[in-house]
């Protein structure tokens, strides 16, 4: 496999004040291939806005060092930390455009430390607005425009040095779902038509869930869990990982509908409440009908989903099955072989699976 | 004119000393604010890139600066005309007269308009200053292009509230020697008794604050797009 293009070792962060000392960031270790998109996901105050920002050096790590574009950033000068920043694009929650100045002129701004003529920066502004869907907006200011068009602004801009990277730092956050899934088709869009690295730092998962390659769940400064989308969709190994991944599929707040029905309060002595997961090929399977034919054990769904990740299919069920209470062993471990993660449920707990 | 000679019987008479006090405010107003505007911006934009969360963060330097604007900015103006006598006597020749009066103007000036500045500045959205480091601008092109422009209606703002006030202040300077139209006013009206000297010398003085403010006002509307 071909070398990073960004290889962080041991970053650790500490702020540091009269009062009190905060690890935002402990001894984490992330490497991101040329071409992938990566999500880091956390709830706020987790470390992943701050560890982002040493992707850049805006944030300088107390400890550990960081391979960016194959440059090691902590060694690099002042002017060469600025040149190097330029091919490592940034989009922010907020934007962070200027607002004193046209559209036009915020995605010119960044061009004003490259080698073009006039001319050319015109018609790279030009080209860079229509990329991002506002060929009409170029002497509009900030202030007229909606949240999802600033975000196409500061991508615009971010691409304007033509970088190899694109940071983005809860760059959905703050824009309502139809506007968030345009933002991130364009990302997409920028990663595969571009070639260009992204790196996606969010508190929802079902942003990471819509264009990520590989995803980092991360926790109080440490990464918990990682890697590809899929392995961490389908058997997610710890509990803030499960949570994310039920916010996302919305399982959480189907599972405490489910347990307000009457055929879940009233459990029969011969059936279970179960969830049933499953990636890709399984759901080919005819589980439903083979559970029936080999055991006996009929299966009542209760609730159903299934998505579709990187073109893999990922299907969540809720269950009752009933039956013979002692082919149950049976019929899981026959499950599980077909790939399909059974979990038995509490019908009156509210933990989720 | 017999109207006016009759309701300004004193002005009537000494037309060409209220135009030249009228000038001299003009004079001494527009040089210390021109003066004190360079220097007050410059301290005011160190205030805030030596400040803790500024792009040059200089606990010290801000900390002997901040400190300065303090203790000069409580010095009360007449006090400080006497207490920098000596220097005013050293840089202009003579404590007395509307230049010499621009010294204390420029250092009573400065600490005011360099906090103002310094308010005006911190405004600025930290998020657009990130951006711009992230796009890897020099700490130069962030004060010029985005701490400066992006602040410009703020700067406009304070910069008339100074005005205004350094108006005031030739006043209160012409009233100890400086000439101008608060030497106009208590000298020549207010010691000897003729009211319509005084009021002549306010409603002058309230034409140029209205000016400044209206022009003021103009220029941060053209200026702001948000």
């Amino acid at each position: 496999m071909s070398e990073p293009i960004i290889d962080l070792e041991h970053i650790t962060v500490t702020f540091r004040d009269k009062k009190s000392t905060v690890h935002a960031v402990k001894d984490v270790s992330l490497q991101v291939e040329r071409g992938d998109v990566y999500g880091i996901v956390g709830y706020s105050g987790a470390g992943k806005s701050t560890l982002v920002r040493t992707m850049n050096y805006l944030q300088l790590p107390t400890s550990g060092t960081a391979v960016v574009n194959g440059q090691t950033l902590g060694k690099l000068n002042t002017s060469q930390l600025r040149q190097a920043r330029r091919k490592i694009g940034m989009i922010f929650q907020h934007f962070n455009l200027m607002n004193s100045r046209t559209i036009a002129d915020n995605i010119d701004y960044p061009l004003r430390y490259s080698q073009l003529t006039r001319p050319q920066r015109e018609k790279k502004v030009k080209d860079l607005l229509h990329l991002v869907g506002l060929d009409d907006k170029a002497d509009a200011y900030p202030a007229q425009l909606s949240g999802g068009q600033k975000q196409r602004v500061g991508i615009a801009r971010a691409l304007a040095n033509d970088p190899k990277i694109l940071l983005c730092d809860e760059a959905t956050s703050a824009l309502d779902p139809k506007t968030t899934g345009e933002i991130l088709d364009l990302l997409k869009q920028v990663n595969q038509d571009l070639g260009i690295t992204i790196v996606l730092i969010t508190h929802e998962m079902a942003a990471v869930k819509a264009i990520c390659h590989h995803v980092a769940v991360m926790e109080e400064g440490e990464i918990v869990e990682r890697g590809p989308l899929l392995d961490i969709f389908s058997k997610p190994q710890k509990q803030l990982t499960k949570d994310f991944i039920n916010t996302a599929a919305q399982l959480d707040t189907a599972l405490a509908e489910v347990r307000r029905q009457p055929a879940v309060i009233n459990l029969a002595a011969n059936a279970q409440l179960l969830h049933l997961s499953y990636v890709g090929a399984s759901t080919d399977q005819p589980l439903i009908a083979d559970l029936y034919q080999q055991f006996g054990i009929t299966a009542n769904i209760l609730y159903g989903n299934v998505e579709f990740l990187q073109d893999t299919p990922v299907g969540n069920l809720i269950v009752i099955l009933s039956g013979d209470i002692s082919k149950f062993p049976a019929a899981f471990a026959q499950l599980r072989q077909e790939g399909v993660t059974v979990t038995v449920l509490d019908p009156k707990g509210d933990a989720v699976a | 004119m017999s109207f006016i000679n009759q309701l300004m019987p004193n002005v009537s008479l000494i037309w060409p000393q209220v135009w030249q006090a009228t000038l001299e405010t003009l004079y001494m107003t527009v040089v210390s604010a021109i003066i004190a505007g360079f220097l007050g911006l410059i301290v005011g934009i160190c205030l805030v890139v030596f400040d803790e969360s500024g792009i040059v963060p200089h606990p010290a330097t801000y900390s002997i600066l901040d400190k300065l604007v303090n203790i000069f900015r409580s010095i009360p103006f007449v006090i400080l005309l006497a207490v920098i006598y000596p220097v005013t006597k050293a840089l202009v020749g003579t404590g007395i007269g509307n230049t010499a009066a621009i010294v204390p103007l420029v250092v009573g000036t400065i600490p005011f308009y360099a906090r103002q500045v310094q308010n005006a500045l911190v405004q600025v959205d930290r998020g657009i200053i990130e951006a711009a480091q992230a796009m890897g601008a020099s700490n130069w092109d962030i004060i010029l292009r985005v701490y400066l422009r992006e602040g410009l209606p703020d700067l406009i703002r304070v910069s008339v509230l100074t005005l205004i006030s350094l108006i005031g202040l030739t006043a209160m300077a012409g009233a100890v020697g400086a000439g101008g139209l608060g030497n106009l006013a208590i000298s020549l009206g207010y010691q000897r008794f003729q009211n319509d000297v005084v009021w002549v010398a306010m409603i002058i003085i309230l034409i140029m604050v209205f000016i400044v403010q209206a022009v003021g006002d103009w220029l941060t509307r053209l200026t702001t797009h948000n």
